[in-house]
């Protein structure tokens, strides 16, 4: 009997519990079936708070969650998707050609990004918040995670590659760089994940 | 609880009979309206029962506030005196039918009739212009010969209806007082302003909010025994020697709960730099606003189906409050082909309610062509080598080109041919190639 198959007997026993096996909500499907077969709980979290780490802002990350964001604030009881300090002005005819629903979306400037986000995210008036800021501590990302559970909000933090080093308490962290051929995803940390890395090609759709 | 609608209409009746009223009707020919409304509110001094005439008439019901005057006169003495006071000069006439008071005010008779049996004949002499008919109708009875009320009301009255009209008809009725007349109650617009001399000068925020608590309490009854709410809250800090501070909280929809009130004004003081201590301060609450307690949801907000109105109406104001009225917007888009105008800062999105599901894409239409997600305030000059745009290294073009040309008729024209680009590091860019000399090439939107 070789290693792999008595380490399968091994792992059939009762008494062992494996983290991919553990109960998990179901999640928010991405609209990338690739990508949902990766994710625990296949697919987006619908609470708490997920980092999205990008080498350049515009890599693909945002058209990564336009398919839940579409799905989310066209339910029947859509709260709001909120936008706290983009760094350009979200275009409205290309969210909308994408099925967002613009009457869902609120958008938040000024200069308290993270005070806007934890409002957002445990005001519970949100079904999605998207944040970009700059330097966030780990501190902050707690009291941000901790607002989105309050909030039942998911919470979208992109953030640059390089926190990749840093802790946090986010459910789930991603790497997302652009290849050739449409963008490779690292997760980086998530509960009962697996390990590795997806590439998601762009279809003739995604490559607008 | 939803609030009980005022009893508006006028004609009293007890057992079925009419309790007869007595009317006094003022005539104040050029009066402006802000003038009418203020008479209006003192004029409650006399009677409940006040009623406007726009433009330039008013009404009291004064039947059961006689005795407290010592009857017509001493009412007229005390109306008279009132009405001089604002600087007024009415003619005033009393009589058991509003309309008749009212007319005989405005033909200048200062009638005073208490008996229902005598107003027809009192009314006789009067002139017809005072029923303010339209000047053809005039006309006409006056080419009959018919110039007075009384004239008027010896006509037949099938013949009068068919040829003046029966709207006529009717109004002759109720200034004989055969019909009852339903009159609009005035109801003066409340405000709440109360006002506090601090026992020491405070600079303090927190004491300050603090020391407001028992303004803030008054103002809470004050809103539950009228079942309104406030959707604009004025704060006044007064100083020693400087004009006074003012802070304005305005609410996304009409508040009742004075916490949330006091909170949202803590988040204003906070963000408040005060010249010099308050000595007093003082809540002004002018617009007050009817409000009509929802029902809660069974369901968390984000539950099942949960809404989130009152949420977001909070999350909304806490955001104002401390970023700055501009700093929250919703988007809309436009029907223009000019990227630039496409779309729109619109108001914050009502808060979420029920609706029906939406599927599919075919109330939003995709606009021709590919647009990107995130779009320049401005478009940015590329720098070019060689014909072809360049960006932290060259630029691939990996599109065919979309031509927008357009607003040739209001000035903004634009021709161009845009592409999607690729930079080095695999960012997807929306850029485009001037038609016009010289040619230039320029950065419009990211895909993102």
């Amino acid at each position: 009997m070789d290693g792999d198959a008595k380490l399968a007997r091994l792992l059939e026993h009762p008494a062992i519990w494996r983290g991919r096996s553990a109960a998990h909500p179901r999640g928010l499907p991405t609209g990338f079936a690739a990508l949902d077969a990766y994710l625990p709980g296949y697919g987006w979290p619908r609470t708490g708070l997920i980092e999205i780490l990008v080498s350049r802002f515009g890599s693909g990350e945002l058209y990564l969650l336009l398919p839940a964001l579409a799905a989310l604030t066209r339910a029947r009881c859509a709260r709001w998707c909120v936008w706290v300090a983009p760094p350009l002005m979200p275009f409205a005819p290309a969210l909308a050609s994408q099925g967002v629903a613009l009457d869902r979306v609120a958008v938040v400037g000024g200069a308290r990004p993270l005070w806007a986000f934890e409002q957002a995210l445990g005001s519970g008036a949100c079904d999605v918040a998207l944040a970009w800021a700059r330097q966030p501590k780990a501190r902050e990302i707690r009291r941000l995670q901790l607002a989105a559970e309050r909030g039942r909000t998911l919470g979208v933090l992109f953030r640059p590659r390089r926190a990749a080093r840093e802790a946090s308490a986010a459910v789930l962290r991603l790497s997302l760089e652009p290849i050739t051929a449409g963008v490779r995803i690292t997760l980086l940390k998530g509960r009962g994940a697996l390990r590795g890395a997806v590439d998601l090609l762009r279809p003739g759709g995604w490559s607008v | 609880m939803p609030r009980a609608a005022p009893l508006r209409l006028t004609g009293r009746h007890a057992a079925g009979r009419p309790v007869p009223e007595l009317w006094a009707g003022l005539h104040l020919p050029g009066i402006d309206p802000e003038k009418l409304q203020q008479l209006a509110v003192c004029a409650q001094r006399f009677t409940p029962r006040v009623s406007l005439a726009p433009p330039d008439g008013l009404l009291l019901e004064v039947q059961g506030s006689l005795h407290l005057f010592a009857g017509v006169a001493g009412l007229r003495g005390a109306l008279m005196s009132e009405c001089l006071r604002l600087q007024v000069q009415p003619v005033l006439a009393f009589a058991p039918a509003a309309l008749a008071a009212l007319v005989a005010a405005r033909a200048g008779q200062s009638l005073a009739v208490i008996d229902l049996a005598q107003l027809t004949g009192q009314l006789a002499p009067l002139p017809l212009a005072s029923l303010r008919w339209p000047p053809d109708t005039l006309a006409r009875l006056a080419r009959m010969g018919v110039r007075t009320v009384g004239a008027a009301l010896r006509l037949p009255r099938a013949g009068f209806a068919r040829r003046v009209g029966s709207q006529q008809l009717a109004m002759l009725d109720v200034l004989t007082g055969r019909t009852p007349e339903a009159r609009v109650t005035f109801h003066a617009s409340e405000r709440f302003r109360r006002r506090r001399e601090l026992c020491c000068e405070l600079e303090n925020h927190d004491l300050l909010l603090a020391a407001l608590a028992p303004l803030f309490a008054a103002l809470g009854a004050f809103l539950r025994a009228r079942q309104c709410g406030v959707v604009e809250l004025e704060c006044r800090l007064t100083h020693r020697h400087v004009p006074a501070t003012r802070c304005v909280v305005r609410l996304a929809a009409p508040a009742t709960d004075v916490q949330r009130l006091a909170a949202l004004l803590g988040e204003h003081l906070s963000a408040l730099n005060l010249p010099e201590p308050a000595r007093a301060c003082e809540l002004r609450a002018d617009a007050l606003v009817p409000h009509l307690p929802g029902s809660h949801d069974l369901w968390q907000p984000g539950e099942h189906g949960g809404s989130a109105g009152n949420e977001a109406c909070g999350l909304i104001e806490r955001l104002r409050a401390r970023l700055g009225s501009a700093a929250v917007h919703g988007l809309a888009r436009l029907e223009a082909h000019r990227p630039e105008n496409a779309w729109a800062v619109t108001e914050p999105p009502p808060a979420a309610g029920r609706r029906g599901a939406q599927t599919g894409c075919s109330a939003d239409a995709p606009a021709a062509g590919r647009r990107p997600l995130w779009l320049l305030p401005a478009p940015q000059r590329l720098c070019v080598r060689d014909g072809l745009p360049r960006r932290r290294g060259p630029l691939r073009l990996v599109s065919e080109p979309e031509r927008i040309e357009t607003g040739w008729w209001d000035g903004g024209e634009i021709a161009r041919d845009y592409y999607t680009a690729v930079d080095i590091h695999g960012v997807r860019l929306w850029v485009f190639r001037e038609r016009a000399a010289p040619h230039g090439w320029f950065l419009h939107g990211i895909f993102g």
